[in-house]
């Protein structure tokens, strides 16, 4: 498929007339977060869950440290390359960059551009721009919409479908195709016929989205604690029954999105709500966050508030009951919390943004939240605390 | 009587005043542009068109040519041109071009070295469209595409 598509767009190269002078057909540029974020608690860290592995430390560069570069090159006429390459702690404990972005494009009329490789997974409002948070106005999107759907890459095709009705700009995003991720340690996960569509439309100072997709999903834990668990569960003669709610093949999904952004360049507001759905390996659960912030010279002070709850968690309730050891499994792996916070972006310069966020987060009584014990697993309590995190950063766009 | 004589002469005064003013304001209220070579390519452009093309909405016109969209460096006239055709202002403007660059969806215009320079690259490329100060309006090798006040 790629190197007929290659081919297809050698060809169309070789057929192109000539662009004018000054058209560059290659073009490089980055973007980059140099981030911190400090837990006020000795025993529990915060972590992007599904986006990097725990560490041993209460204070991270980890969590939102990135780098990206990225070359587009114009094939001719209107078909265009792009390939993005990014570095950034993995699940797998490890700074490997991987290729964000790697897709042929091509416009056959102004309104319609088709694209075809590696894309990203449109699921939020802001997806597409999830790593760039120069583009943002926080140190990083609320963790509490964002952690709902940890399937960044998309390998497939989409469509873009741009049109402008009155003075709103319409555009309709559908795709189709399949996406990995790594879980910590040796697990991993897949989103296999992967389909989804979404709506934005702006006008002036407001933007709206909406998604809505479905896909397959096979999952594998692979850390040392599931490990043991599974040894135990397959001794006990319901253990199989919740060995199959836990992990395997198959289970079916689906994940919703809806947003909003306001900028009359004094006050910006932010608002989005999400869901996902699943038959089982993963819980289901809905999250939503809302911010409020306000333009002064070259800043921008803000506050937001933020909630995900647990809608079914991933071994029910019939089939946990009695066990403890199920229900740490159903509790670390769902994220539910609420948070409240204050933060400032400055345009320090033209390219750079500096950012300070402080966070105080109450973890649910049955969830983990953002958050992962530094030390023994077993001994330290995550569930139902009040945590502070301070999270600073630097944002460039080069 | 001799008190509104003595008053004439201020009265003059005013009015040459406010006409010096006036012209002064058209000077500095940089009223700005949108132009193409004299035999370029885009024959037309709306405002819809131009606000798109400088939001990376789309990236050609209808005639299928090769757009060239050129940018001034960073600065009072680009800060102005995106506040008048987009309503956004320049960190605005910069936090919404990151986001379409890296996500693969346009690519920016091409940022002149100043106001000449973006004359002789509209000049040289017959696919180019670029924004200049309004004292370019009686350039005779220029098409005037579209008046941004």
């Amino acid at each position: 498929m790629k190197n007929r598509l290659t081919a297809l767009a050698i060809a169309a190269a070789l057929h192109a007339s000539p662009a004018a002078a000054d058209i560059e057909t290659a073009t490089f540029s980055g973007f980059g977060t140099l981030g911190a974020v400090a837990t006020q608690t000795d025993d529990l860290q915060f972590l992007r869950v599904g986006i990097e592995a725990p560490g041993s430390d209460t204070v991270k560069l980890g969590s939102d440290s990135v780098l990206g570069m990225q070359g587009n090159f114009r094939l001719g006429g209107s078909t265009e390359a792009v390939l993005q390459v990014l570095t950034r702690k993995t699940p797998k404990n490890n700074y490997t960059p991987r290729a964000s972005l790697a897709f042929l494009s091509f416009a056959p009329a102004p309104e319609f551009t088709l694209r075809a490789g590696r894309l990203r997974v449109p699921a939020f409002m802001l997806s597409d721009s999830l790593d760039i948070n120069y583009a943002h106005p926080w140190v990083r999107p609320p963790v509490e919409v964002y952690t709902l759907n940890p399937f960044a890459d998309l390998d497939g095709i989409d469509l873009l479908y741009r049109t402008r009705i009155g003075d709103v700009d319409l555009e309709l995003h559908p795709y189709f195709g399949r996406s990995r991720v790594d879980i910590t340690e040796s697990g991993r996960a897949s989103l296999s016929r992967l389909r989804g569509l979404n709506l934005g439309l702006s006008r002036g100072s407001l933007t709206l989205h909406l998604g809505y997709s479905r896909a397959r999903l096979d999952l594998r834990w692979g850390d040392a604690e599931f490990g043991v668990l599974q040894h135990a569960l397959e001794a006990l003669p319901e253990g199989r029954h919740i060995l199959a709610e836990m992990q395997g093949n198959g289970a079916s999904t689906s994940f919703t999105s809806a947003g909003f952004q306001w900028d009359d360049n004094r006050w910006q507001l932010i608002g989005e709500y999400a869901a996902r759905r699943a038959s089982g390996f993963v819980n289901s659960a809905h999250g939503w966050h809302l911010t409020v912030g306000r333009h002064i010279g070259p800043t921008t002070p803000y506050v937001r508030l933020a909630r995900t709850r647990q809608d079914e968690p991933i071994v029910g309730d019939a089939l946990s009951a009695g066990l403890p050891a199920v229900e740490a499994f159903n509790a670390s792996r769902n994220a539910s919390q609420r948070s409240i916070g204050a933060g400032l972006r400055w345009d320090a310069h033209t390219n750079a943004a500096l950012k300070i966020e402080l966070t105080r987060t109450h973890v649910d009584a049955d969830g983990w939240g953002a958050f992962f014990p530094t030390g023994d697993i077993a001994s330290t309590r995550v569930s139902d605390r009040k945590i502070n995190t301070l999270s600073i950063s630097i944002d460039v766009v080069f | 009587m001799w008190s509104s004589d003595r008053h004439g002469a201020p009265r003059l005064w005013i009015v040459l005043v406010s006409i010096l003013l006036a012209f002064a304001t058209g000077e500095t209220r940089a009223e700005l542009l949108i132009a193409t070579a004299r035999d370029g390519a885009v024959e037309a452009l709306s405002r819809d068109e131009a606000e798109q093309l400088y939001l990376g909405r789309r990236a050609t016109l209808a005639a299928r040519t090769p757009l060239l969209l050129l940018d001034l460096p960073p600065g009072e006239s680009r800060d102005q041109f995106y506040r008048l055709l987009t309503g956004k202002n320049p960190s605005q403007i910069r936090a919404y071009w990151s986001r379409m660059v890296f996500t693969g969806r346009a690519l920016p215009p091409k940022e002149a070295a100043d106001a000449s320079d973006a004359r002789r690259l509209l000049l040289e490329n017959p696919g180019a469209i670029g924004y200049l100060p309004s004292h370019y309006a009686n350039d005779p090798s220029l098409r005037i595409l579209l008046h941004l006040e």
